[in-house]
């Protein structure tokens, strides 16, 4: 197995997680939550569309946003790559490894074989680096596993390849260029404002704190369409997933964005932005518990109006806190 | 949240999480998880439930093979109809039977893809003669007949 010297390192989202390795191989020193936050990578929105299964929710940006703000906000250019034939995307991606260039795949994760069976769903938008190979297999680094790991060649190309919702095409990236001097205090302020801009403007009535509102008014008439009370139990028991183990760090990226915050009150001397630290973290912890309460309800098949009306309480109250936060961040940084 | 009361001992499913440490500094810890930790026997549970609910239905007829791997794979219509090259509305009349047995096998194929299954497995479903007793693995490997596999069974040794 040819292996480029990579250090493998799990991290709490797969994006974030496979820019910042790809970044510190680089000789970039940065971590995760920085580049989580000046990519302004936390977010809320409610969708209901037939591409998912159920209703849902994502408390990240638009997957690939993570990259591209960082490119814009750090002046890291990085060398993207789609694919319309699949055995020149293979080439390629033999070609960079040969050159021990460590790239990034974009894949549909039903396809890592070495995540336990329950976790691997049909989603087009997991990162990996890949880090090796040899006449039969890849090396792989997945911030989500704890050690390096394989995956077949005939595996990797149907992941990298899968079509239909957000389709990889194949695509690729690494950084090829990173910036002498970075200017970090203008990419997190940056990062910040967008951020905050995102929660709270954006003129789409299912995106922030809009959002937010919809799936607390929303998730009580689940059982409408569920298709019955073990349907309806497993997709509540559900948001703890994406809340706390579907790579968010804990409390649907909250804690991620508060050490994030911590750390640019660091870099900056901004005391302001050290208190905004303790309040997000707090915000956490409330939405963590609201991860807790949906998997003892789900567990007890404890669904009916009076319980869903108590969930849907604890989401909406969340809006209001996180309108007045995003509220407080936004003059922070003005 | 705080580091001592996060962690959770479940090595099978380790994650990173972000916390509050001991000198107030934010930062990564491994953490098993706290859903998995507590309530994977329900949600296996769950699922062997509606597995063999499904299998009923496809054995009288009442559903089609596709309609029965689009629910356990949790699959969104819109994005399996997209993989497999059919509008949504396509899609919704190939999970009755009487549409299925219509379908050209090269439009099956796509569906098999999607699932990442073999074509034979719209057909057939492999089980123990009796339940819980004795496991098995079922190896198919491709052949370059794209619509022809060989099965190899192996008894697991327990």
């Amino acid at each position: 197995m040819k292996e480029i010297d990579f250090k493998h390192k799990m991290a709490a989202h797969c994006e974030t997680g496979t820019v910042t390795a790809l970044l510190n191989h680089s000789g970039l020193e940065i971590t995760e939550p920085m580049v989580f936050g000046i990519s302004s990578g936390i977010f809320f929105g409610y969708f209901e569309s037939s591409n998912f299964s159920f209703p849902t929710f994502i408390v990240r940006n638009k997957p690939g946003s993570i990259r591209d703000n960082i490119s814009k906000r750090l002046g890291i250019k990085f060398e993207t790559l789609k694919f319309k034939d699949h055995g020149k995307g293979e080439q390629t991606l033999n070609d960079l490894i040969r050159k021990d260039i460590p790239t990034a795949a974009q894949v549909d994760f039903y396809y890592m074989e070495y995540m336990p069976e329950y976790q691997r769903v049909h989603i087009n938008v997991h990162f990996i680096n890949v880090i090796g190979m040899n006449e039969t297999s890849y090396l792989i680094s997945d911030s989500y596993y704890p050690k390096k790991s394989e995956l077949t060649k005939q595996t990797l190309n149907k992941a990298r390849f899968a079509g239909g919702f957000m389709e990889p095409k194949g695509f690729l990236f690494y950084p090829t260029h990173i910036p002498e001097v970075i200017d970090y205090e203008k990419a997190i302020i940056k990062g910040i404002k967008k951020a905050s801009y995102n929660m709270l403007k954006l003129p789409v009535p299912f995106i922030g704190i809009k959002g937010m509102r919809k799936f607390g008014k929303k998730v009580k008439e689940w059982p409408k369409i569920a298709r019955d009370i073990d349907h309806l139990s497993h997709e509540i028991m559900r948001i703890n997933i994406l809340l706390e183990d579907q790579g968010t760090g804990g409390g649907g990226f909250r804690y991620l964005y508060a050490t994030f915050l911590q750390q640019a009150a660091g870099m900056l001397n901004d005391n302001r932005l050290k208190d905004l630290s303790k309040q997000m973290m707090e915000i956490g912890d409330n939405w963590r518990n609201i991860s807790y309460f949906a998997a003892k309800i789900g567990k007890n098949r404890d669904l009916g109006p009076d319980r869903l009306n108590e969930l849907s309480e604890m989401i909406l109250a969340r809006a209001d806190e996180e309108q007045k936060f995003f509220g407080e961040l936004a003059k922070a940084v003005k | 949240m705080k580091e001592k009361d996060l962690y959770i001992d479940f090595k099978s499913q380790q994650s990173v999480y972000y916390v509050e440490k001991d000198d107030e500094s934010y930062g990564p810890v491994l953490s098993g998880s706290q859903l998995a930790k507590n309530y994977l026997d329900d949600f296996y549970e769950k699922r062997l439930k509606q597995e063999k609910a499904l299998r009923e239905q496809l054995k009288k007829g009442e559903i089609s093979p596709i309609y029965y791997y689009t629910i356990m794979q949790e699959y969104g219509e819109g994005d399996l109809a997209s993989r497999a090259g059919v509008s949504l509305k396509k899609l919704r009349k190939h999970y009755k039977m009487e549409n299925f047995i219509k379908l050209k096998l090269t439009q099956l194929k796509k569906y098999a893809e999607a699932f990442d299954i073999p074509l034979v497995k719209m057909f057939s479903l492999m089980l123990t003669r009796q339940e819980n007793t004795g496991k098995f693995t079922v190896e198919y490997s491709e052949t370059a007949n794209s619509y022809f596999v060989v099965a190899k069974i192996e008894a697991v040794k327990e």
